[in-house]
């Protein structure tokens, strides 16, 4: 197993120093911290969506689903539920905390990315493609319409922050924007870090390896499988994180949450940022996050959308790798002895 | 039983419009293998081109809807000469997010031009309903039924019966062979989007003076459009006929007798339990797995 | 670090209006949070119209406490959560000490914590759900009457009307479930039986399913909730149908000249209960001003069929004004005590609100003129009973 180097790590902690003093740059200024914390949760969904789209080249376009099923889970868990089954079957559920909601939406997030991992085998690119998209339809569908369960079109409300255990602390509740802030920077390290460290290890060549050449991958005895299986179940797990964060953070949910727009604000964020790279999904996530802040007092939202529009059909033509690896050849055409050297192929430096 | 009769007559007059929104969509696909997810957009674009032709030009209702169709037709031929042309031998994955995006750009531009608020297109039909015994029907539906499978019919005479489309068949089945043939491909490639194109425009056109017309109408058109060709089997124009049919179906009698509220989902049910059990479609032969 | 500099323009730029701001008398700043694009556009932009001339009005007469209003309209896009972020963002970047909105009934209860986050007032200008104001938020004062008020209005009237069995048919929200409800209640208790309670998404367009399962039913009159769009397509949709029942439409949205031009015959005979007469200005309780106010949305090239969504937003700011002019102040508490004191004749009747909902938490209720209209060969006329 080859550790990255420290060195390759630098442009990624350099990162992390900037958006952990951000806040202090911004004074606190509640409207920004806002929407930096809601760029940062969709850019842990595009982490997790940039595993399966960027590093096994499956187009998964259903990923809000994970995310959607992840706050929902969240959410109910920490507010309770009575519903009453087919056949008569009464199920009511008291009010747990939120931090067991959140691990609740992993793990059904997790086992839900296992079945579109398992279909995903079954059927491939453009049948893949619908069928990611019908299954976070009919989630929408069914949030939308389960009105005893999820409070359909009537949002879920009040929906508990989430507290944090530290030890010799105590159990602190995530209540203001700032503790949110260093939360969802907190949560994405360690999905940086997790992503990171998956990659590299055997299992990350032989999601490349499926994705560049599959009848080769196979001969070599990869198991394609388990392979996909395994990146699916990691990506939705992340995905469903991120929807458990949004949930508790803004602790209102209504089945818009499950729209094919924020599925493609994501793969905007991984393609533009730069697809099958570790820092292209937080880059194009914080360039495409932060773009209607920027954009909003110049232009009215449908026209924001329409530059989203331009921006995915131009990055196929202009930069189809996206702009960290865009980056990344830049500086090493300036040092060409440094990018020979390297035994990590291009399409997994950071 | 009465219920169930009128279930089934608004079954054969949505299935027509279905159907031509499948074929379309199925067409593209199979000739060029290109997903089209400008097809909801191109639904909505026809509906708007339907509306201004009325209102703003003050065209008779049965010259609108021409008008309609050839505005498909051209904005479908810009939109290949434009954005696939170029990306020809691209992988998949490429030109679905540059249809993605052309199809934002095409959303949020109509909401940009026309606004949020929805139109509704005034029609030359009377209001009283044609009673057929314990049943009923408008005439403006009855004439979108009617006008719809004209349209199919006339995309079959098209494919089977001109050269276009004995040269779209062979491109269909081996497009280098029908290249070495001296079939002009890319002409076929422009052709093949431009009417599929103008199948949505028509079938925006077509359900815009039933319902209303609003810039997001195309997005659950086109989901639909998707579940109706998985059903047929990507590429199989007959399937997606029978595929819009059988959607209607669903819908109707799964908002009848289940839920109205699951109306919509029945589209997605059917796609995964296709998908799950007969991965082809129900139509499509063996070979032509995607 | 581009990027922050970038993402710090805005701030900037806020901070500098707001201290140039200061040197002369600074407009006070009203949130209008209302849905601009969505399934409810129509019916939001009409109220924001109204707001305008409301605003205008108190401007050209020397504003309030000396300074003029500013309204700064933001679009919750008809979605819940959209809505909760454009309150936040009105009352922490905009730093709008009092705003009005959200229209929908979910949209209003899903804005409603953070009205009691930020302890800044909401004037509720058309939700009608009896929660919004039972629920012990002490920061909602609301105009439009909740459904129960508006089915205790309607009572008398249901012997005199003949109903015998009623089916529902709903949009699925807080606003339709909880008009189903209250409507249900009340006509049990006058012994009516109730048959069918269909529900509608909001954004759906076909209901032939749901109208084809009506038309089956033993039921003698249909009561219906949802916006004014849809009920152009039920009434279409009827008609296609054959479906000829009582039709009573509830909510106060419905909007019966839109009604007229866009569902032409279907819509006659449809009964609409309804909190603005403006077919009738002489029978309003206050008709200078329903004169002026109809007066003024005629020339600024408006619609008539707005009237009687606009309305709300009209009263709706004035109330505001009235209360930023009874609190003496332009900060939030100041504001939020004034409402307790405003006291004047809108354009459906008094404006005065009175407590609601637990005791020690109550929200504000003001109670306003109900009326039954029906459309009669493309014209509104209030029926004899």
């Amino acid at each position: 197993m080859t550790r990255p180097s420290r060195t390759r790590q630098l442009p990624a902690l350099a990162l992390l120093a900037a958006l952990a003093a951000l806040p202090f740059a911004l004074g606190h200024d509640p409207y920004l911290l806002n929407a930096l914390i809601t760029t940062g949760i969709v850019t842990i969904a595009a982490m997790s969506l940039n595993l399966l789209l960027g590093f096994t080249g499956q187009l998964s376009l259903g990923h809000i689903a994970f995310f959607g099923i992840g706050a929902y889970v969240s959410a109910l868990t920490s507010l309770g539920f009575d519903v009453e089954l087919f056949g008569g079957l009464r199920v009511v559920h008291e009010p747990w905390p939120p931090a067991v909601g959140f691990g609740l939406a992993v793990l059904a997030t997790a086992a839900c990315g296992y079945l579109v991992g398992r279909l995903s085998f079954r059927v491939r690119g453009a049948y893949f493609v619908i069928v990611t998209i019908s299954f976070s339809e009919v989630v929408r569908l069914v949030a939308l319409n389960w009105v005893e369960l999820t409070q359909g079109p009537l949002a879920l409300t009040g929906i508990p922050p989430l507290g944090l255990w530290l030890p010799g602390l105590g159990t602190t509740v995530l209540r203001t924007k700032l503790q949110n802030y260093y939360l969802v920077l907190a949560v994405g390290t360690l999905c940086y870090a997790l992503i990171g460290r998956l990659v590299a290890s055997r299992f990350g060549r032989a999601m490349r390896g499926l994705k560049e050449n599959e009848s080769l991958a196979l001969s070599l005895g990869i198991n394609a499988t388990r392979t996909l299986t395994l990146a699916a179940v990691i990506s939705a797990a992340m995905a469903g994180a991120a929807g458990s964060l949004y949930a508790h953070y803004l602790r209102i949910i209504d089945p818009d949450v499950f729209l094919f727009s924020t599925t493609v604000t994501m793969v905007i964020m991984v393609v533009g940022g730069g697809k099958g790279t570790l820092l292209g999904p937080v880059v194009g996530g914080l360039i495409f996050g932060l773009l209607p802040v920027a954009l909003r007092p110049v232009m009215v939202p449908e026209a924001q959308w329409m530059v989203f529009g331009l921006v995915l059909i131009g990055i196929q033509f202009v930069m189809p790798r996206g702009i960290v690896p865009g980056l990344v050849r830049l500086v090493a055409r300036r040092r060409p002895a440094a990018a020979s050297s390297s035994p990590v192929p291009a399409e997994v430096r950071p | 039983m009465n219920e169930f009769l009128q279930h089934l007559l608004n079954t054969l007059i949505l299935g027509g419009t279905y159907a031509l929104l499948g074929i379309g969509l199925t067409l593209i696909f199979g000739i060029m293998n290109v997903v089209n997810f400008t097809h909801g957009a191109l639904y909505t674009v026809g509906a708007y081109v339907m509306y201004l032709a009325v209102t703003a030009l003050g065209l008779n209702f049965f010259a609108a809807l021409p008008t309609a169709i050839l505005g498909g037709l051209l904005l479908g031929a810009v939109l290949d000469l434009a954005l696939l042309r170029p990306l020809r031998g691209a992988d998949m994955d490429t030109t679905m997010l540059v249809m993605i995006g052309a199809g934002i750009v095409l959303q949020s531009g109509t909401l940009w031009l026309f606004g949020g608020v929805a139109k509704s297109i005034p029609t030359p039909f009377p209001d009283a309903p044609l009673q057929l015994g314990p049943v009923s029907v408008s005439w403006l539906r009855l004439f979108v039924l009617g006008a719809a499978l004209v349209l199919i019919g006339l995309t079959y005479w098209l494919i089977n019966r001109t050269r276009l489309g004995l040269a779209m068949r062979a491109t269909f089945q081996d497009h280098d062979t029908a290249a070495l043939m001296g079939v002009n491909v890319r002409l076929i490639y422009t052709a093949t989007f431009a009417i599929g194109s103008s199948l949505a425009a028509a079938a925006g056109a077509l359900l815009g003076p039933v319902y209303v017309v609003f810039p997001q109408m195309g997005g659950m058109a086109e989901l639909k459009a998707f579940a109706i060709v998985i059903l047929g089997g990507l590429g199989n124009v007959t399937g997606a006929a029978i595929g819009g049919f059988i959607l209607a179906l669903a819908e109707e009698l799964g908002a009848g007798y289940i839920s109205s509220g699951y109306r919509d989902a029945m589209g997605f049910l059917i796609i995964i339990a296709v998908l799950i059990f007969k991965p082809t479609g129900l139509f499509a032969k063996a070979e032509r797995i995607g | 670090m581009t990027r922050s500099s970038l993402t710090r323009l805005p701030a900037l730029t806020l901070a500098l209006s707001l201290s140039a701001g200061f040197a002369q008398a600074q407009a006070i700043r009203i949130g209008v949070n209302e849905p601009l694009t969505g399934p409810f556009a129509a019916s939001g932009t009409y109220v924001v119209n109204g707001a305008k001339i409301a605003a205008d009005e108190i401007n050209a007469k020397g504003g309030v406490l000396g300074r003029k209003l500013e309204l700064v309209i933001e679009d919750n896009k008809s979605n819940p959560t959209e809505a909760a972020a454009v309150a936040e963002k009105l009352i922490t970047s905009d730093k709008t000490p009092v705003l009005m909105g959200a229209w929908g009934s979910s949209l209003t209860l899903a804005v409603m914590p953070k009205l009691a986050d930020y302890e800044t007032a909401m004037l509720v200008e058309t939700s009608s759900s009896g929660k919004i104001t039972t629920s012990g938020n002490q920061f909602v004062f609301r105009i439009s009457p909740p459904s129960a008020l508006e089915a205790e209005a309607f009572a008398p009237l249901v012997e005199k009307i003949g109903l015998k069995k009623v089916d529902f048919l709903a949009i699925n929200n807080d606003w339709g479930r909880g008009a189903a409800a209250d409507f249900t209640k009340m006509l049990k208790g006058k012994g009516v039986s109730v048959g069918l309670m269909e529900t509608m998404d909001q954004g759906a367009q076909d209901m032939s399913a749901q109208l084809s399962k009506l038309k089956g039913s033993d039921a003698d009159t249909i009561m219906i909730t949802a916006a004014v769009d849809q009920l152009t397509l039920l009434f279409k949709q009827m008609a296609a149908l054959g479906l000829k029942k009582r039709v009573i439409t509830t909510g106060g949205s419905q909007n019966p000249d839109q009604i007229i031009a866009q569902a032409g015959a279907a819509a006659d005979g449809t009964m609409h209960l309804t909190t603005f007469l403006p077919w009738y200005p002489e029978k309003t309780p206050n008709p200078a001003a329903t004169a002026y106010f109809i007066g003024e949305w005629k020339k600024r090239g408006f619609e008539f069929a707005g009237v009687t969504e606009s309305f709300r937003g009209y009263d709706g700011i004035r109330a505001i004004a009235a209360a930023i002019e009874k609190g003496g102040a332009a900060d939030a508490a100041a504001i939020r005590k004034g409402f307790w004191s405003v006291d004047f004749t809108g354009l459906n009747g008094p404006i005065r609100f009175a407590k609601a909902g637990p005791s020690g938490s109550e929200s504000g209720q003001s109670k306003p003129d109900v009326y039954l209209v029906k459309i009669d060969a493309g014209k509104v006329v209030v029926p004899e009973l």
